[in-house]
């Protein structure tokens, strides 16, 4: 895309069958942050030139004290936030140029989930997780049949026609993953996803997340939980100052990039698990 | 699932807040259906009037039998009258005293002038019947006569008060109308605002969170009107089969309800604009 068009419809690269429209996009990384700016309020830059790649196919876990901007980083990539300066590219398109009608396209590639679940208490567990299929306008029995696949996935299979504020909250955000999945999207942020549950439950959610991440799928899992990013060696980025780090595994790591100034972006050692 | 079922479902979760919007807007509605109503019988009754041509000639007192003949031969000659009839003294005062009116039977004679009542044909021209007049005034035997015209006039003043003011009362009805759906929306977006931020994460486009509601608004409207004139037509009934006799002789024809086309206008006016107020609220609300 040349400098100052802007996209009014976001083509979903490499959705399905792959790579119908651009053939590069593969070998490509899936997210490209470049010098990316933001501030609610002058005073108070939450990012400031943060620089990150993400491979397709990468589980990365975001994580840094409250305030660091992890929720930020998550909005913006789903364009309810803009950044201020720099850029990010999803697939190779910019999302910060974005018009407003192509946002929803944008979202139909990008599955999200969230600390409070965000459920349609009143609706049924079946129409909670069909959401994203009813906006494309596909036909009711393929519907079902998705949704009857992603809730045995997620293990609630039998439950659809539950009430959604009826279940436990482990169960709620088990749909809440049903929903983020079921449009097949390329990327999954999760923002503390585990927040509301209990140790265990949050070890079962991540899992979850890890068989999501094992069907291909990218998974941005933002957490300040330390005890999830011991649970198995994944790549960790930390946030602070404004900055993303790479560190190789787990607490140690991150006590030290805190202390160490002379920390280098991009050199920590990745999980080549 | 199709917008109507989507819209649906979410009435269906909010019922008692659609009813409370549905009927508000009736209330607002039997206000302009009742003026609307008034208007339409003024109008029938204007009509009938302009249409039934027909004068009364007053005859001098002691005017004859035959000079009574002879002026209703000369009118029955005259091109466009359809038809004269002779109405004596007695007769007339038998008419007036036979309403009941006590009083009137203590009138003298005179009160009581003999009369030609002259019918002119339906398709004649309104100078016609003023020609005949004028021409009728001038013999000595004719004491006045009463074209009628001058209510035709009265009521066709009344009717076009009548519409001026309907129309006044229908802007204050329309604003009412677009302030409550435009109310009951705002609440039900808060009310679903959930639901709303679900579809905006999962990528649907403005116009598809939207149209449920602009629905929802438009049924509102539409079933507000609906309501207002099913009531007014039982209030109608129930006025209609009590003074049936004395609200025709109080007129002088049978009175008739809103026609048809008046009804769907009110219903296709409850419908739009109850969807341009959902419409308008929402787009000021529905930004993420
Ligand atoms: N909508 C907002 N308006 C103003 N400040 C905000 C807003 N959202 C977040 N912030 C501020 O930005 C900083 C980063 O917040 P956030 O991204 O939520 O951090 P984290 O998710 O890492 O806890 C915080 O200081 C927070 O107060
Ligand atoms: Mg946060």
């Amino acid at each position: 895309m040349q400098p100052g068009q802007r996209t009014d419809a976001f083509r979903p690269v490499l959705r399905g069958e792959g790579n119908r429209f651009d053939p590069t996009a593969r070998a490509k990384p899936i997210l490209v942050f470049e010098n990316v700016h933001k501030a609610y309020r002058a005073d108070a830059p939450v990012l400031r030139g943060m620089n990150l790649e993400i491979e397709r196919g990468e589980f990365v876990f975001f994580t840094g004290p409250s305030g660091a901007g992890k929720s930020t980083l998550l909005r913006i990539l789903y364009a309810a936030e803009l950044v201020d300066e720099g850029r990010i590219l999803f697939m190779g398109r910019d999302i910060g140029r974005l018009t407003s009608t192509s946002i929803p396209f944008l979202r139909r590639n990008i599955g999200i989930v969230f600390q409070d679940f965000k459920l349609v208490p009143n609706w049924s567990v079946l129409e909670n997780v069909a959401v994203p299929l009813e906006v494309l306008g596909l036909p009711q029995r393929l519907i079902r049949s998705r949704v009857g696949e992603v809730l045995e996935r997620v293990g609630l299979a039998g439950r659809g026609p539950d009430l959604a504020g009826t279940l436990s909250g482990g169960e709620q955000q088990r749909v809440a993953v049903a929903r983020a999945i079921v449009g097949e999207p390329a990327l999954v942020l999760a923002d503390e996803p585990t927040g509301n549950l209990d140790p265990q439950l949050a070890v079962d959610i991540l899992g979850l997340f890890e068989d999501i991440n094992d069907t291909g799928v990218t998974v941005i899992f933002a957490t300040h939980d330390r005890s999830l990013l011991d649970i198995r060696p994944r790549r960790v980025v930390v946030l602070d100052e404004g900055k993303a780090h790479d560190v190789p595994h787990g607490l140690d790591e991150v006590a030290e990039a805190d202390e160490d100034s002379g920390d280098q972006p991009g050199v920590a050692v990745r999980d080549v698990a | 699932m199709t917008d109507l079922q989507r819209a649906w479902r979410g009435g269906r979760n909010d019922w008692r807040l659609h009813a409370l919007s549905v009927f508000s807007v009736a209330v607002a509605f039997v206000c302009l259906a009742s003026a609307a109503l008034v208007v339409v019988n003024i109008d029938g009754l204007r009509a009938r009037w302009a249409q039934a041509g027909r004068a009364s000639v007053f005859l001098a007192a002691g005017v004859d039998a035959g000079r009574a003949a002879e002026i209703e031969q000369a009118l029955r000659a005259t091109p466009g009258v359809a038809d004269v009839r002779f109405v004596s003294s007695e007769e007339a005062r038998r008419d007036l005293v036979g309403m009941g009116d006590d009083v009137l039977a203590q009138l003298p004679a005179e009160a009581f002038p003999a009369s030609l009542e002259v019918k002119v044909n339906d398709d004649a021209e309104g100078h016609t019947l003023a020609g005949i007049a004028t021409q009728l005034s001038s013999l000595p035997a004719v004491e006045s006569v009463e074209t009628y015209g001058v209510w035709t006039d009265r009521l066709a003043a009344l009717l076009a008060g009548g519409v001026t003011a309907s129309a006044l009362l229908a802007i204050i009805v329309f604003g009412a109308v677009i302030s409550v759906v435009a109310s009951t929306i705002r609440l039900a977006l808060q009310r679903r605002s959930r639901e709303v931020e679900v579809l905006k994460l999962v990528g649907a486009s403005d116009g598809y969170v939207r149209r449920p509601f602009v629905i929802e608004g438009a049924a509102q409207g539409a079933s507000g009107a609906v309501v207002a004139i099913a009531l007014l037509a039982v209030f109608y009934a129930i006025v209609r089969s009590h003074f049936q006799g004395e609200l025709a002789t109080l007129i002088g024809m049978a009175p008739m309800f809103l026609p048809w086309s008046v009804i769907a206008v009110m219903v296709g006016m409850g419908g739009g604009l109850g969807a341009l107020a959902a419409f308008t609220s929402l787009r000021k609300l529905l930004v993420v």
